[in-house]
């Protein structure tokens, strides 16, 4: 079973780029709501019953996005109370609500995209057009958790040793600024046996090629053309215009031409491409391990 | 059919009066499992990395060095790092990225084979290693011995024809040791690759080595087969304290024919040459001052909160006045209990004293003050100056060894071994009462465990108590008063080195095994020595009788 998560990290990196890219620069309604529950849905499908309580709390922060614009934006013309000698307007309402479930939406994406593009998968992407940054950020990534060990080591051996004499905080900075300064020099020599080491494994005699993990299969560059169709689509449509809103001073969404169904139709399969794919694979090995 | 042919070999380091390397004449053969031994300083490590051109170090250099028949300088630069494999003593800093498998593949991405080549190399490799298991890790959550063993595989996805390894067990425990040198030698045994290797620490790898260059001041001393060899020694060589337990024994005992290797052969050797009718020494038996310097009552220690129990229930007593070794395996809190001990880390539950004061009452770190002090595994980190003569500071007390001439230098140009003692130094300078050492012979040579050995004996006799923590149960048999056996974070058997070690079948000393059944209370070569050679005088003094 191969999981929309587990697909070149190239495919996936586009297809996020694609899906987040097109609901923050579309204020269109429906977009938006298509947007937030294709990403929701990809995450706690995902996650499942894990951050749940992160839920609830991106749901207050929903709702106090949406009344910060009705409260500080007084444009529209339909008056709902006023507070303070100011008008709360509809419109400015329904902007609030679009403008942050467009927020929420593009949170939602990025906290799968994290979860899913973990370092190497990053690396590899940085490492098919630049390879040599690609090893910098590799070796970096390696000496940033063996220099937290060391100061911990140096800070332990050096207490021991009576590096601070007293229990203040003025002893406590002078000592840890004692600990970072010899750090460096440890760093700059042990350095040394990880240059020698790169060298006598042949590092500098030939043009690097780079190894990764990943490989390009049909399945992916099948994911990768539908997401180019589909957003090319849903772009088209911006493009002319088909998706336009307007939000004051009377909130009205624009005629529906044959444009704003194929914006809107091709927007929700991108939107929901990971749930579906994933809910297939999962139909297709519970076929398979029934079987077995 | 030779592989390197050394010609009148001599390399001086600049700055240097003496060369490290001297006139060495020596060729290896192909398939050959050659080991170079010497102490610290003799020119072993120089030696090796000049066969490599790559990290070969500088300075002004006679003779020649062929590999193949080729001069090295003329070898072209693929060739030279590929089939010259070379694995370094430190398993930590040799890694380059942070993933398993970009560290296999690193060297053949360096020679730019093409990414299905090198999938499959690497999947190769990763199999023969076992290191499917740990192929998606990080590097830096890998033990040790996983660390050197990736080491050595990425050096073998290059398809070496020879290995050269720089005393690559010496910073490792010894069950992850012996299993590296045991793949060391699966490799040489099945594909015929050429290994030399540099070791400290010969008890398992002279059995193995078809081999064996003693190396004295950069000049070959001894060239040939491990038998010849350890029989040819004289007993004032100095390479004989590193010799393995049952060569010791054969040289202490002055004795004649085949010297055996091996803990099975140098059972047989005593068995076939000296009677048992005295079976142990005199026990002298041990009267500790029965006050503690150090108590550890019920403690529980865990390093997070969900992670388990590091120390459970730690009930432990160290009398004022001893040494007192503290074995186990890893992970076992030999460490941890030492960290707790010295208050760096907080027990959850139990107390410990210290002279009969709890640590929390030592306020405004007056327990570090002429109190308690601590040796840490990793010597660098007890260093923050420039030279070791800042380092030490003005009030030296006296100390019981003598560093003078390291003065000048800066501590991290140091060897090991002057590494080990410039950081014992410093810890000395806080004048303790209670010295605690976390594996302070670790990648050191004989002469300088003995040495180590030395000091602490002088510190006890200054009324100083030494708590150690060690894997190194030779050392452990021949300095401590006290033994304890920590297992899965409690202490499980207490007990003087005599016992301690005859009680123990698998963990214990080479002496102890050797001699196991057939004499009593005997774990290290010297009292083995002793009983057979009270063993003998009695036969003659029976002879004589008749």
């Amino acid at each position: 079973m191969q999981s929309f998560e587990n697909r070149n990290p190239i495919t996936v990196a586009v297809y996020f780029l694609a899906v987040a890219g097109i609901s923050m620069f579309c204020m269109n309604p429906f977009i938006l709501s298509l947007s937030l529950i294709g990403a929701a849905a990809f995450f706690v499908q995902r996650n499942k019953t894990k951050h749940v309580k992160s839920h609830f709390y991106f749901f207050l922060l929903f709702i106090v996005l949406s009344a910060i614009n009705p409260l500080f934006y007084h444009n529209g013309v339909t008056v709902l109370f006023v507070v303070n000698n100011s008008p709360v307007t509809l419109e400015a309402l329904i902007y609030g609500i679009a403008a942050a479930a467009m927020i929420l939406s593009a949170v939602y994406w990025f906290r799968s995209f994290s979860q899913i593009m973990t370092s190497d998968k990053l690396l590899y992407i940085l490492g098919k057009f630049w390879p040599k940054l690609s090893l910098v950020l590799s070796m970096a990534l390696r000496y940033v958790p063996l220099f937290s060990r060391q100061a911990k080591k140096i800070n332990a051996a050096q207490t021991a040793l009576g590096l601070y004499k007293d229990d203040n905080i003025a002893d406590r900075i002078k000592g840890s600024a004692g600990v970072f300064s010899v750090l460096i020099t440890w760093a700059v020599e042990k350095g040394i046996i990880t240059a020698d080491s790169m060298t006598a494994r042949g590092y500098g005699t030939h043009k690097r090629t780079h190894f990764a993990l990943f490989g390009f299969k049909p399945k992916d560059i099948l994911l990768l053309l539908i997401t180019a169709l589909l957003s090319s689509a849903v772009i088209l449509s911006l493009s002319v215009n088909a998706l336009d809103i307007s939000y004051y001073p009377k909130t009205e969404l624009g005629e529906f031409t044959a444009a704003t169904y194929v914006g809107i139709i091709c927007y929700g399969i991108l939107a929901l491409l990971p749930v579906i794919i994933n809910i297939t694979e999962t139909v297709k090995w519970n076929c398979l391990k029934s079987k077995i | 059919m030779e592989l390197f042919k050394i010609e009148n070999l001599t390399f001086k380091y600049p700055l240097c009066t003496s060369p490290a390397v001297n006139d060495v004449s020596l060729s290896i053969d192909k398939g050959e499992f050659a080991v170079v031994c010497g102490a610290t300083g003799s020119g072993k490590s120089t030696l090796l990395r000049l066969l490599k051109k790559e990290i070969a170090p500088i300075g002004d250099s006679s003779g020649s060095i062929l590999y193949n028949g080729i001069p090295l300088p003329e070898l072209d630069d693929t060739s030279s790092a590929c089939d010259i494999g070379f694995v370094m003593q430190d398993p930590q800093q040799q890694i380059v990225t942070d993933k398993v498998w970009h560290e296999l593949a690193f060297g053949l991405e360096n020679i730019g084979l093409s990414q299905n080549e090198i999938a499959i190399r690497v999947a190769e490799t990763a199999s023969y290693f076992g290191i499917e298991n740990w192929y998606d890790k990080n590097t830096d959550e890998l033990s040790g011995g996983q660390k050197q063993l990736l080491n050595l595989a990425s050096v073998m996805t290059m398809n070496p024809t020879v290995l050269i390894l720089d005393e690559p067990t010496s910073q490792l425990d010894p069950i992850a040791a012996s299993d590296f040198i045991n793949t060391v030698k699966k490799l040489n045994l099945d594909f015929s690759l050429t290994v030399i290797i540099v070791e400290h620490r010969l008890e398992e790898i002279i059995p193995v080595c078809d081999r064996m260059i003693v190396l004295q001041d950069g000049r070959i001393t001894h060239n040939g087969s491990p038998a010849e060899i350890t029989r040819k020694l004289l007993p004032q060589d100095r390479i004989i304290p590193a010799m393995p337990s049952s060569v010791r024994l054969y040289h202490l005992l002055s004795a004649s024919g085949k010297c055996p290797l091996t803990v099975r052969e140098g059972r047989q050797f005593i068995t076939e040459n000296y009677g048992n009718s005295i079976n142990s020494l005199k026990e002298i038996p041990y009267r500790p001052d029965k006050s503690a310097a150090l108590e550890f009552n019920d403690v529980y220690f865990r390093y997070e909160r969900e992670s388990p129990d590091s120390l459970k229930e730690v009930n432990l007593t160290v009398y004022r006045n001893e040494i007192f070794c503290i074995l186990g395996g890893n992970g076992s809190g030999k460490t941890t209990t030492l960290c707790a001990a010295a208050g760096i880390l907080k027990p959850y539950c139990g107390y410990i004293k210290v002279f009969g004061k709890k640590l929390k009452e030592y306020k405004n770190q007056s327990l570090y003050k002429e109190c308690l002090a601590m040796l840490p595994q990793d010597v660098t980190t007890v260093f923050m100056k420039n030279t070791v003569r800042e380092e030490l500071g003005d009030n030296m007390p006296d100390l019981p060894f003598d560093i003078s001439h390291l003065y000048g230098k800066h501590p991290y140009d140091l060897s090991g071994g002057e590494q080990q003692l410039t950081a014992l130094a410093k810890v000395l300078s806080a004048k303790p009462k209670l010295l605690l050492a976390d594996e302070p012979t670790k990648g050191l040579d004989a002469d300088k465990k003995a040495m180590i050995i030395n000091i602490f004996r002088r510190l006890k006799q200054n009324g100083v108590t030494v708590v150690i923590v060690t894997h190194d149960v030779e050392f452990a048999a021949s300095c401590a008063d006290r033994c304890a056996l920590f297992f899965r974070g409690q202490a499980v058997s207490v007990d003087t080195p005599e016992i301690f070690f005859s009680e123990n079948r698998f963990y214990t000393t080479a002496a102890s095994r050797m001699s196991r059944g057939y004499y009593k209370n005997a774990v290290t070569v010297e009292q083995v020595a002793e009983i057979c050679r009270l063993n003998s005088e009695a036969d003659v003094n029976a002879d004589n009788q008749e």
